[in-house]
Formats: C-alpha cells, structure tokens, sequence
C-alpha cells in the first residue's frame, strides 16, 4: 500500500493540517492572550511554526495533485490556477507568520519573555493569514466538489498569481540565475550558523559561550528565509522539475525534520546556558549532530536534483 | 543593461537588504538582552 503513495495522497492529506492546526494556533494563542500564560503562550507559538513549516509540503504537493487530475472530465483548469494563487498568498503569509512566531519563541529563551508587541503582531498576522487560508481551502475544496460550488465560477482578488509568476520568471532571462546566486548566499549563510552552533556543541570550540553563538541564530534563519524564497521561486515557475523528482521529495524531507530539530534546539534545548568550556549535554550533542547530517542531506539532495532525478 | 550586470546588482541588493534586517535584529537582540 505504502508503495502506492503519491504526492497527491500526500496533498490530499497535508490540505487539512493548515486549516485545523492554525485554528488550533489561533485558540491557543488566544487562551495565552487572556491568560498571560507562559507555557500557553509557547504552545500556541509552537503550533503555529509547526503549521507554517508544514504548509510548505502542502503548497508543493498541490501542484503534483494538479498534473494528476487537471485533464479530468468536470475539473476546470481556470478553478486550479484561482486555487493555486490563493494558496501561494496565504503561503506567504503562513511563512511569515511562522517566521514571526520563531522570533518569538526564541525572544523567550534568550530574555525569559516575549515582548507584547511580538505577540500583537503575531496576532495580527493570525487573522489575516487564516482568512486567506480559509479562501484557499474553499476553492480548493470546490475543483472536486460540486455539491459546493457557486452558479459562476470562484474568482479572487489576486487570481491565479502562480502562474502569472511563473510566466514572469519564465519571461525574464535574469531571474532565475540571480535567484540561483541567492540561493548560495542564503545557504552559506544558513550552513554558517549551523556548522558554529553544532560543531561547538560537539565539543569544538569549547572556550566560546554558546549564549554567545545563540545571537548568531537569526543570521541563519534569514539565510533559511532567502532560500525559501528563491526557492519557492524555481518550484513555481517550473514544478514540473520538482513534482516526479525522488531527490527533491528526500530534500524537502530532510529539510522539514531539520527545521524540527532546529525548533527544538533555539527554542526548548537547556544547552544555551553553557558557559565557555562546558560540555554539552549528550542529548544536545545527539541534536547537534543530527542536525549536521540532516542539513548535509537537504545540501546533497538538492544538488543531485538534475542527476537522481529529472531535473533539467 | 547587460546580462550580467543586472544579476550583479540584483544579488548585491537583495544580500544588501538580508544584511540591514539581520543587522537591526542583531541591534535589537543586544538592546534587550538580559545582563
């Protein structure tokens, strides 16, 4: 049975978590909100990364669903392309929401608070983005359904954005190869970061404090968000590349469980309080190394995009 | 513009802007950090 797993299964899966689990978000948070409850606010924070983070295979996945059924009897291509745009705006909007959410959680271990202006605007960023996301589920909903479409077809204010992106990159010559040097930058700077934290966590470089190389964090994160981005940027212009290909499915696979280990490590690991020539605790180093091997991974598999797979 | 000087300029200013966001970050880290 598991052989039988497509990228659609796995859409047709994944499409429920950015709905319920930001209402789950958004009910915590606001519990936080009246309580003034630390640990309701982590929890809340949490799940909203977690959300954002796994929104990512969802919106991926989406156009892998569309190879499979946009010839079918009844579907209507135009529906697809207004259910796409939909999506990549609350995509960017779940991102950044999720981004916003980290800052915060990190805010927390590193001061021992999350500023109210942090969480007001994490609030804020909640209501707009579940909007858009409860836009984006509807349509969606309606390209296989029926039962819940309008007389006249669904429209959006912004359309079908992703394909209009995708004509632009495809259009413009300088884009895709300045999105590559980008992609560069960010990873150095991503790699950077991962490769102090981790390797002084393994015991090298043991006389720098680690809360020292913990303000370092948010450099790597920036270099993550650059190549999300960039990233996001190839993918839409030509998912094709990406949908049939197995080492893009390994990369993004080993991506999400870096980032998980990533949200475990500047958010609840006790590690940062290490002072210079401490050892780390072994389930620290466990992480640390771990994480190198995962982001090792996600490096090899995205560069054998075009040799174990089909791209270009 | 040529080809390549427009790459140039775009990757310059967009790791240009990557640097300002990452530097008042960092500001901001260091005005609120605990003693």
């Amino acid at each position: 049975m598991i052989s039988n797993l497509t990228p659609t299964h796995i859409h047709l899966l994944l499409n429920h978590f950015p709905t319920i689990g930001f209402s789950i978000g958004i009910g915590l948070l606001i519990g936080a909100l009246i309580s003034k409850s630390d640990d309701l606010k982590k929890a809340a924070l949490t799940v909203l990364v977690a959300v954002a983070l796994l929104t990512f295979p969802t919106y991926i996945s989406g156009n892998a669903a569309e190879e499979a059924i946009q010839n079918t009897p009844g579907v209507s291509k135009s529906l697809i392309d207004t259910h796409e745009g939909a999506a990549l705006l609350s995509f960017i909007f779940m991102e950044i929401t999720g981004a916003v959410s980290w800052l915060a959680l990190w805010q927390f271990h590193r001061r021992g608070q999350i500023t109210s202006r942090t969480l007001w605007t994490v609030a804020v960023l909640v209501v707009i983005t579940m909007g858009l996301v409860t836009q984006a589920a509807n349509i969606g909903g309606e390209i296989r359904h029926p039962e819940i479409r309008l007389a006249t077809e669904s429209t959006t204010v912004e359309g079908p954005i992703g394909r209009d992106l995708a004509t632009w990159v495809k259009a413009v010559p300088w884009v895709w190869p300045a999105c590559e040097s980008l992609h560069f930058v960010g990873l150095s700077l991503l790699m950077g970061v991962v490769l102090l934290i981790d390797l002084r966590m393994l015991g090298f470089m043991k006389q720098v404090s680690v809360h020292a190389l913990d303000r370092l964090i948010p450099w790597g994160v920036l270099g993550f968000g650059l190549n999300m981005v960039t990233g996001m940027v190839f993918f839409i212009a030509a998912p094709e590349q990406y949908t049939q290909n197995i080492a893009f499915f390994w990369k993004v696979g080993l991506m999400i469980l870096a980032v998980f280990n990533g949200l475990y490590f500047t958010v609840y690991d006790k590690a940062w309080a290490l002072a210079p020539g401490d050892d780390a605790p072994p389930l620290s180093k466990a992480m640390a190394a771990s994480a190198l091997l995962l982001w090792v991974g996600v490096m090899y598999y995205g560069s054998m995009l075009p040799f174990i797979g089909n791209a270009f | 513009m040529p080809f390549v000087l427009t790459i140039f300029l775009v990757v310059l200013g967009v790791t240009a802007l990557v640097g300002v966001l990452g530097y008042l970050i960092d500001r901001s880290v260091r005005r609120h950090d605990r003693p």
